[in-house]
C-alpha cells in the first residue's frame, strides 16, 4: 500500500525532519508511528497522503509513485486518504454537516447521496445528532470526531491520524482508539502517529519507531 | 453529468457568495457599469451622428456652370468632354429654366424671381464622381473643367465630406481607447474583488485542497463570480446607455424639422447588447481567474 524508500525531507531553512526513512504498510495493516515530537512523525504522514512531496527518495501509495505526481493527479489522489488532523482544520463558519460534506462537494456528489454518506459517517463517530452544530459548539473530542467523519465519508483505502488522541483525556482517547480499530477491521489501512505509550499498548499493532527523522530499533 | 453538476455546484456558489455580501458586489458592479456606460455612450453618439450624415449625399460631386451666353452646341461640346473624362459616374445637366424653377419650388424667393426680367441662372452639370476620388483628382478635374470653352465656374465641394470622414474616425478612435482602459478596468477590478476573496476564504482553500479539491476545483467558484460581476455590470451599463439614450432621443426628434436630416438616437442592437455582455462577463472571469491562480500560487499547499 505505501512504500518509503531512504526518503529525506528537507523543509526551506534547512531543517531535516526525516533523513532517509524506508518503510513497507501493507494493505488492510494497522501501523502506529511513535516518538517525541518533532521525530518527524507528522512530516512522514503527510507524505504518505502526498498532502507534502519528498525531497530525496521515493514514496509508492498504490503504486503511484507521489514525487512524479502532477499537482492534480496529488489532489485526486488525496481523494482516497482519509486525514485527521492534529489541528482538526475544521471551518468553524459552517455546521458539522456541511463541513463533513465537503470532500463529496469537491468530488460532486448529488445531494442525496451526500446526505446519506454524510449521516453514515457523522453516525459511526457517534455525533448523528449533532450535524446542525456550529463546530465552536463542540467539545474537544467531538471536534476530534467531526474530523475523522470527515476522513472517512469518501470511504478511502487509507486512513491517517496525526495524534488523533493528542488533547483528549483517557476515556476520550480510548474510544477514538476503538474507532481506528474498527475501521481497521472492516479493511482500511490505518497509520496514526502517537506520543502515548498507552495508546500504543491499547492497540496491539505494529508500530514504527521515530527519532530524529530517522527509523529508531 | 457529474461534470455539469460540478459547474452548477460552482454556479451556485458563486451566486450564493454573491448573495452573501450584496452591499460589496452592489458597489463594485455600479462602478463598472458606469465606467462601461462611457465608451458605450460615446458609440451610441458616434453612430447617432453616423445615422443623421447617412441620408447626407457625401459622395463627391462637381457642378460646372455655362456661361450666361452660351449657346446649345457649347453646351453639348462641354457635356461630350465631361462624359468622357475617366472617373466620373454620372453627368447630371440642369437647364437654366430648370434651375430656376427648382429655386422658385424650394425656397421662398418666388416673389422676387417672378420680378425678375430675365432668367439670372447659367445652364449647369452636375458631375458625380466615382466613390474614392481624392482631394487631389478633384482638383485636377476641377482645374482642367474651367478651361473648357464658356464654361463660367466650378465647384467642388469634396472638403466638407473628407472633413465629416475625418472626424468620424477620430471619434471611433476615441470609442477604441475608451472600451480598451475601460475593459481593462473591468478586468483588474473584478480581479482584485476577487482576491480580496480568495484571501478571506483561505482556512476554507486550505482544507479543500487537503481533501483533496484541485486548482480547478477552488478556481472554479471564483471564476463563476467573476463572470457574474462582470455580467452584470455588462448589463447595467447597457442599461444606463439605454436610459440616457432614451432621454436625449426625444429633445432630437424634435429638431428634426428644422434640419433636412432625420436626427434620432441609434441605441445598440440585440447584437451589441449580447456583445458588450459577453465581453463584460469574460473579462470578470479573466480577472478572477488570474487573481485566483496568483493567489494559489502563493499559498502553494504542496511544497518541494
Amino acid at each position: 500500500m505505501i512504500q518509503f524508500s531512504s526518503v529525506v525531507k528537507r523543509y526551506p531553512g534547512g531543517h531535516e525532519a526525516l533523513r532517509g526513512v524506508s518503510l513497507a504498510i501493507a494493505p488492510g495493516e494497522m501501523v502506529a508511528i511513535t516518538g517525541h515530537s518533532g521525530a518527524g512523525k507528522s512530516t512522514l504522514l503527510k507524505l504518505a497522503a502526498g498532502i507534502e512531496r519528498a525531497s530525496a527518495g521515493t514514496v509508492l501509495v498504490n503504486g503511484q509513485n507521489l514525487g512524479a505526481l502532477r499537482e492534480t493527479a496529488l489532489a485526486i489522489l488525496r481523494r482516497n486518504v482519509g486525514f485527521v488532523f492534529q489541528d482538526h482544520k475544521l471551518l468553524y463558519d459552517r455546521t458539522a454537516y456541511d463541513n463533513v460534506a465537503l470532500p463529496l462537494r469537491i468530488s460532486a456528489f448529488t445531494r442525496e447521496e451526500t446526505g446519506r454518506r454524510v449521516r453514515a459517517a457523522l453516525d459511526k463517530v457517534g455525533l448523528l445528532g449533532r450535524e446542525k452544530a456550529m463546530p465552536v459548539a463542540l467539545s474537544g473530542g467531538e471536534q476530534q470526531r467531526l474530523c475523522i467523519a470527515r476522513a472517512i465519508v469518501n470511504r478511502p483505502a487509507l486512513l491517517v491520524a496525526d495524534e488523533p488522541t493528542g488533547n483528549l483525556d483517557a476515556d476520550y482517547g480510548r474510544a477514538i482508539l476503538d474507532l481506528f480499530a474498527a475501521f481497521n477491521q472492516v479493511g482500511v489501512t490505518v497509520l496514526l502517529s502517537t506520543h502515548d505509550q498507552a495508546a500504543v499498548d491499547r492497540l496491539a499493532c505494529r508500530r514504527v519507531a521515530l527519532a530524529q527523522g530517522a527509523l529508531a530499533a | 453529468m457529474r461534470w455539469l453538476r460540478l459547474h452548477g455546484l460552482a454556479m451556485a456558489e458563486a451566486v450564493r457568495r454573491l448573495l452573501a455580501h450584496p452591499v460589496t458586489d452592489l458597489f463594485s458592479i455600479v462602478v463598472l457599469g458606469m465606467a462601461l456606460a462611457l465608451p458605450l455612450l460615446a458609440a451610441v453618439a458616434l453612430r447617432t451622428a453616423g445615422a443623421a450624415t447617412a441620408s447626407l449625399d457625401t459622395q463627391p460631386h462637381v457642378n460646372v456652370f455655362m456661361a450666361l451666353d452660351a449657346t446649345d452646341a457649347d453646351v453639348k461640346r462641354v457635356e461630350q468632354a465631361l462624359r468622357a473624362q475617366p472617373g466620373v459616374a454620372a453627368v447630371r445637366f440642369v437647364s437654366r429654366t430648370q434651375a430656376l424653377e427648382e429655386l422658385k419650388a424650394t425656397t421662398h424667393l418666388a416673389d422676387m424671381l417672378a420680378a425678375l426680367d430675365d432668367n439670372p441662372l447659367p445652364h449647369a452639370f452636375t458631375v458625380r464622381l466615382a466613390g474614392g476620388a481624392s482631394a487631389e483628382s478633384v482638383a485636377g478635374l476641377r482645374a482642367q473643367w474651367a478651361r473648357l470653352p464658356k464654361v463660367d465656374s466650378v465647384s467642388a465641394d469634396l472638403e466638407w465630406a473628407e472633413r465629416l470622414g475625418r472626424w468620424v474616425r477620430f471619434g471611433d478612435r476615441i470609442v477604441v481607447v475608451l472600451f480598451t482602459v475601460l475593459a481593462a478596468a473591468v478586468a483588474f477590478i473584478v480581479g482584485h474583488l476577487i482576491r480580496l476573496q480568495v484571501v478571506t476564504r483561505r482556512a476554507e482553500i486550505e482544507v479543500s485542497q487537503l481533501v483533496g479539491a484541485t486548482a480547478a476545483d477552488v478556481r472554479r467558484p471564483f471564476a463563476y463570480h467573476g463572470l457574474l460581476q462582470g455580467l452584470l455590470a455588462g448589463v447595467l451599463g447597457l442599461a444606463i446607455t439605454v436610459a440616457v439614450g432614451r432621454w436625449l432621443d426625444a429633445e432630437l426628434r424634435a429638431l428634426t424639422p428644422a434640419y433636412a436630416l432625420e436626427l434620432k438616437v441609434v441605441l445598440p442592437d440585440l447584437r451589441m447588447w449580447v456583445a458588450i455582455a459577453a465581453g463584460a462577463g469574460l473579462l470578470g472571469l479573466l480577472g478572477a481567474w488570474l487573481a485566483v491562480d496568483r493567489e494559489l500560487r502563493r499559498f502553494a499547499l504542496v511544497r518541494m
